[in-house]
């Protein structure tokens, strides 16, 4: 078990696609996990040993070696980096300042061009000034202090009219305000780059599917901690350049779909759209199968491919071991495994006529009055066609045929006001 | 005998040229008889008559191929005649007195239009004669007979008052000219006729048999070097010169070598003795590359004909030739052989290599030439019965030819470094594409013993930069790197050839995605009908070879979408290259059955028709089966049809009155659907098991298994369909006792159909069996009342839809909204079971993507 456990752990392949300091959350969850194990904080420490977190990479060798007291070469990165920060400080003072004072602000306008102009007459702002604040934003989010990155970043943007560096610098922004859990700036900033890469990109396809791919991975931090988000987050993920790029290039991502979708269920008020995704999904799914799977899509198929409850069962309860110990997915393992016996059921009562209801419970994995409580339930949210025979134990479906009727009448049923519509069209 | 009686003759032998000649020489005529009845200005006349002859030579002197096929014909036929030259040569004197005598007859009743025509053939007919050298002297008399009656009719005719009719004077016009022109040639011998006519007719006898002798003598021995034989040639000088090969005089040689090709009368094979000789006096490394090159070329310019290929032995002369060229430069660096280097003007001095780095440039192209060997092997294996010991015998040499692209290859590479060369990057993809085409079709145990013996036979000092020495061990790596080289190197035609071969040998090694996904992602299905026909039959061979993957992977649906567009057509035949079909209107001419014929690939490169047919029989069988039967119960589902010709076959199957036990193939799966469509699975099963072919399969036995569990299956589905609506309940007990499949699996099948609607049932849990729900089948006038509405609907929406291109779309707006709802509602109805072949609505897209890349080259492929 421990072993399948392994082959689930999407870690390594997330991690490619992820900046160092989004992997750390990751890693420090790894650890909660395993009892902060020597290899994590070595992999840790081998995450950081670059970035400018100086303190903590001193503290992680301590850690690793057993050592008191971290050796010397760390208090004079210490110093080295402080030494530039307070540089950078400088630098950046008087340009802060400006962005600061109430007077310059009001005056700014959307146009960039002409707002470095005035700066420039105003207040004689330099280009360079302006690039040393995305220098300084680059030092501070490598040095951890996200929130001050994040705001140097933002000022950059507005002025610079560097291409490059203002991707550069949306990118950051989006790390900076995931790692300070900022998600609705965050979900700004997903929508930035995403426009970034459909305009920006537009005749470099490689480099369009890479600029993607890194997307879906960072927008995994808001889908599944902030709810609000949960709904773009899953349109992002169905629209067309999206999911041909999870296809291509990282179908592991589907597990995280096919989980939003699950448990987006009760919660999407609209059925008809959560149908085609389950359906897209399903699709999707199938496609992928010879390239990816693990027990989350697998459930998807045994219930909805190979229609096999039972397998659906097992799977489903693989799946929550799996969705415990991840990352993104922990949080909602409940709604998860809740959501998906919902749609076992559905798709048993659509299937059966008469159902036992211990068979079901325990299909379900519960007890047999807890099972019929669930099945009482299920009657009335979905307003199934379906009685109780208490005596027999068992659940009788009605299941209301489509008359043939009904189908006349469907059928032709917008035909007089569509040829009213098209004399109209003719008359005109 | 002149010279130039000698050059003429011949050119008026070489068939075509002579035919066109002549038409050409009739018009002309023509012409001139209609428009100026006065026939005085004969010197006018003969001058353009000449000069059109000059045309005729020079035409024929310039297109090269023109004159190989002619010069190929005439020594065959020369050849020929020497084994019964006796009875050849009686039969053309004979044939020559008839039209003399026709001739005269002509002369007596001044016939001038008949004499025309016989004159015409009589010299047509004396030509093979005047070609060996010996006029028939009946034909000098006739000639001096006719000139004189053709002189006495020109002035009895400036005398009289009354005019020829036309065709008289046509007639009269053209003998004029033509004798004009003819008797120049043969102006000694008629001279000599006249002169003493008796004695002349004597000598007749007596020299009749000499030159019979001489003939037959230069012919068979036309390897040796005869003297006497090359007389009156332009390249008389040869023979005398050919004592003193000296390593001064190569050069010299060469050039005259050089340039006599192109030129008639030259004999290859003599030239090509001289210069075997040079070869073994050449000294330096120069002189060496340079008789080489000429010699290789001259080797292949000795075989040109479209229907004939090299002889093995010229080729293997031409190998290994090849391979001393090869070896030669690899041991001298200093010396390279590119595509426009300059000529080297000065016969007398060999150029010295550069003193500074810089090397030697001989003009040729190595590419080129191990493309003519590999296309020359190729062309004789298509010659030869593929199941003779000859085809084994030549096939063996594809190693040889092997080694030979490969170390082309290694030498490319090596001037590629040279940036001061300036290589274009052509000829090197060019020779790895050779390379690949030499592996891509093999198994990888083939390409691996061939890779093997290749880095065997090539000499240690030598590496490969883009496969290295060593790495051959694995064949899937082998290509894939000679395909990324080309992708990244090459664009158009090669890489999209590269890339198909890489599918193709993916699909052979049983890795459907990835073939599948690359076949997709190439989207060559939506360009390759403006690729060349060869490339669009590689195309299509790909095509079946990842449809036949897909079958190995127990992809039934898969492998029959890809299979239909090839296997559909009826005309794998010619889509593949493996055979050229029957016409049977007529709609292909000569010149496009040739050259399809050209096209046709080698025997050992086939994909065994046979099987595939099998396979795509077998695929049907399996889908159409269950679909028969599920619309046969209801139709008010269109009818939907997957494969026509399966469904031809299957109703002319059904039509025989008396069906005997099966014979091939067709039978098996034919006899083996209609156990299948009646519920009896077990017999299907052994008819299929019985068919031989599996046997080609890589495992034949787990091919067997695949398709019993499939015919299980969808034995199971059809059951059902064809037999629900008389049940009310059924035990799902039962269903898997009957078909030998899990209580489970059923289950699994029915919930299936069940939740795609194909089947109006629902399970019970309780009693584990199957309650089918009642009044589903329609009455007559139910399905009726369905139909009427479907039709209403769909004239709606044929009316919007005129609407809509009359109003350019502008109108689109009012009808979507009202339309869409009511559309929907009928279509989704129908969804479940018109996807449900395969798997419902999920099945769609895919259904899509495995259709997409079979929308390629077909029609075209073959026409082209």
């Amino acid at each position: 078990m421990a072993a399948e456990m392994e082959n689930h752990d999407l870690l390594p392949k997330l991690m490619q696609n992820l900046d160092r300091h989004l992997i750390f959350p990751l890693l420090q969850f790894a650890a909660d996990e395993e009892d902060a194990s020597p290899d994590i904080t070595k992999a840790k420490f081998e995450l950081l040993k670059t970035t400018n977190m100086t303190d903590y990479v001193a503290q992680l060798y301590c850690e690793i070696e057993g050592a008191e007291e971290p050796p010397k070469e760390y208090a004079t990165k210490r110093s080295e980096v402080l030494a530039r920060l307070e540089k950078f400080e400088q630098d950046t003072e008087k340009i802060t300042d400006l962005l600061s004072r109430e007077d310059v602000v009001t005056s700014l306008r959307s146009d960039k061009v002409a707002n470095l102009e005035f700066l420039k007459k105003e207040h004689d702002v330099t280009i360079e000034m302006v690039n040393v604040l995305y220098d300084f934003g680059n030092f501070q989010y490598s040095c951890g202090n996200y929130g001050a990155a994040s705001e140097l970043l933002y000022q950059f943007r507005v002025l610079s009219t560097d291409n490059d560096k203002v991707t550069a610098a949306t990118w950051g922004k989006l790390a900076s305000e995931i790692l300070t859990t900022n998600w609705e700036s965050a979900m700004e900033e997903v929508n930035k780059v995403k426009e970034s890469i459909d305009t920006k990109l537009f005749n470099n396809p490689l480099a369009q599917l890479t600029h993607r791919t890194w997307l879906l991975h960072w927008s995994l931090f808001p889908f599944f901690n902030y709810e609000p988000a949960r709904e773009t987050v899953c349109e992002l993920f169905f629209s067309a350049p999206f999911i041909n790029t999870i296809q291509t290039a990282c179908p592991w991502l589907l597990r995280y779909l096919v989980a939003a979708v699950v448990t987006n269920r009760s919660r999407s008020r609209n059925t008809g759209q959560h149908q085609k995704q389950l359906k897209d999904i399903i699709r999707i799914v199938k496609q992928e199968n010879y390239e990816y799977n693990d027990p989350v899509t697998d459930f998807i198929k045994a219930l909805y491919i190979d229609f096999d409850f039972e397998e659906a069962q097992k799977k489903l309860s693989e799946a929550e071991a799996v969705l415990r110990s991840d990352f993104f997915l922990n949080n909602s393992s409940d709604a998860f495994v809740e959501a998906a016996r919902h749609l076992i059921s559905e798709s048993y009562c659509k299937i059966h006529q008469r159902i036992d209801i211990k068979d079901l419970s325990a299909r379900l994995g519960l007890d047999q009055d807890e099972g019929e409580k669930w099945i009482v339930n299920l009657i009335r949210d979905t307003r199934l066609d379906a009685k109780i025979d208490y005596k027999e134990g068992t659940v009788i479906m009605n299941h209301p045929q489509n008359s043939v009727y009904q189908q006349v009448i469907e059928r032709t049923k917008g035909g007089f006001f569509r040829t009213q519509v098209l004399s109209a069209a003719v008359a005109k | 005998m002149s010279r130039f009686f000698h050059g003429d003759s011949s050119s008026e032998s070489s068939s075509s040229d002579e035919e066109e000649l002549y038409s050409e020489e009739e018009e002309e005529a023509e012409q001139e008889a209609s428009s100026e009845e006065d026939s005085d200005d004969d010197d006018n006349d003969s001058d353009e008559d000449s000069s059109d002859d000059e045309d005729g030579v020079k035409k024929s002197g310039a297109n090269r191929f023109m004159r190989d096929a002619d010069s190929e014909s005439e020594g065959s036929s020369d050849e020929e005649r020497a084994k019964v030259v006796k009875s050849a040569k009686d039969k053309r004197f004979e044939e020559i007195e008839a039209t003399i005598k026709a001739i005269e007859n002509g002369q007596k009743i001044n016939d001038w239009g008949s004499i025309s025509t016989e004159f015409d053939k009589l010299n047509r007919q004396v030509v093979k004669l005047v070609q060996t050298g010996n006029t028939p002297k009946v034909y000098i008399r006739a000639l001096v007979e006719l000139e004189d009656f053709m002189n006495e009719t020109l002035a009895k005719q400036k005398v009289s008052t009354k005019k020829m009719n036309a065709t008289n004077a046509r007639g009269l016009n053209a003998v004029k000219q033509r004798i004009k022109k003819n008797n120049k040639d043969f102006q000694k011998d008629i001279d000599a006729f006249r002169a003493d006519g008796n004695a002349f007719m004597e000598s007749d006898e007596e020299e009749a048999p000499a030159p019979k002798a001489k003939k037959s003598k230069s012919s068979s021995g036309a390897t040796a070097v005869s003297m006497d034989d090359d007389e009156g040639f332009a390249t008389v000088g040869k023979g005398g010169k050919t004592l003193q090969f000296t390593p001064e005089s190569i050069l010299k040689h060469l050039r005259t070598i050089m340039e006599s090709r192109g030129k008639k009368n030259t004999d290859r094979t003599e030239q090509i003795k001289i210069m075997e000789k040079l070869y073994e006096v050449a000294a330096t490394p120069y002189q060496k590359v340079r008789v080489l090159l000429t010699l290789i070329s001259t080797r292949f310019d000795s075989t040109t004909g479209v229907q004939t290929f090299m002889s093995q032995e010229q080729w293997k002369a031409a190998e290994s030739e090849f391979g001393t060229l090869l070896q030669v430069l690899e041991e001298n660096r200093d010396l390279v052989v590119v595509e426009f280097a300059e000529e080297w003007e000065d016969d007398e001095k060999a150029p010295t290599p550069g003193t500074n780095e810089e090397p030697l440039k001989i003009p040729g192209s190595i590419v080129s030439y191990v493309e003519r060997l590999d296309d020359e092997l190729t062309r004789s294996l298509q010659h030869i019965d593929p199941h003779t010991a000859e085809y084994i015998d030549r096939l063996s040499d594809e190693g040889v030819l092997y080694n030979n692209i490969v170390r082309t290859l290694l030498y490319a590479e090596g001037l590629q470094k040279n940036a001061k060369l300036e290589i274009p990057q052509d000829s090197l993809n060019r020779v790895v594409m050779r390379r690949l085409e030499h592996v891509y079709f093999k198994p990888s145990a083939v390409v691996k013993i061939l890779e093997e013996n290749c880095w065997k036979a090539i000499p240690n000092t030598l590496d490969s930069a883009i496969t290295a020495r060593g790495d051959q061990s694995d064949a899937t790596a082998l290509v894939n790197v000679l395909c990324n080289y080309l992708f990244v190197h090459s664009e158009g035609i090669i890489r999209a050839r590269a890339m198909l071969c890489q599918i193709y040998f993916l699909a052979l090694h049983d890795n459907y995605y990835k073939a599948r996904d690359m076949m997709l992602m190439s989207h060559l299905q939506e360009t390759i009908n403006a690729f060349d026909v060869h490339s669009q039959i590689l195309f299509n061979r790909t095509l079946v070879q990842v449809g036949l993957c897909a079958f190995r992977a127990g992809l039934v649906y898969e492998a029959q979408t890809t299979l239909q567009e090839i296997c559909g057509s009826g005309r794998q035949k010619e889509l593949l290259a493996q055979g050229v079909m029957i016409q049977r209107y007529n709609q292909v001419s000569p010149e496009q059955e040739r050259l399809e014929r050209q096209r046709q690939l080698p025997f050992h490169m086939h994909i065994n028709l046979e099987l595939l047919e099998c396979v795509y029989l077998t695929c049907s069988m399996l889908l159409e089966i269950p679909l028969l039967a599920q619309t046969g119960s209801s139709p008010d589902i269109k009818k939907r049809v997957i494969s026509k010709t399966y469904r031809r076959m299957l109703e002319y199957h059904e039509r025989q009155i008396f069906t005997g036990p099966p014979e091939n193939t067709r039978d098996h799966v034919m006899q083996a659907s209609k156990a299948l469509a009646a519920g009896e699975w077990k017999k299907a099963t052994s008819f299929i098991h019985s068919i031989k072919i599996w046997e080609l399969m890589a495992k034949p036995d787990e091919i067997k298994t695949m398709l019993s569990e499939q015919i299980q299956e969808e034995g199971l589905r059809t059951y059902l369909f064809t037999y629900a609506p008389f049940y009310d309940t059924l035990s799902v007990n039962t269903l898997s006792s009957m078909f030998e499949l899990s209580d489970r699996k059923v289950a699994a099948i029915v919930s299936k159909m069940i939740s795609h609607e194909e089947l109006a049932a629902a399970l019970d849990q309780v009693n584990s069996s199957i309650i089918f729900r009642k009044g589903v089948e329609l009455s007559r006038l139910q399905s009726l009342a369905l139909t009427l509405s479907d039709k209403a609907s769909g004239l709606i929406e044929s009316n919007e839809r005129t609407l809509e291109t009359r109003t350019q779309g502008t109108a689109n707006a009012f009808e979507r909204q009202g339309g869409r709802g009511g559309r929907g509602g009928n279509r989704g109805g129908q969804r479940g079971g018109r996807g449900g072949g395969r798997g419902g609505g999920a099945q769609l897209p895919r259904q899509a993507g495995g259709t997409q890349f079979t929308g390629g080259a077909l029609g075209a492929a073959v026409r082209g």
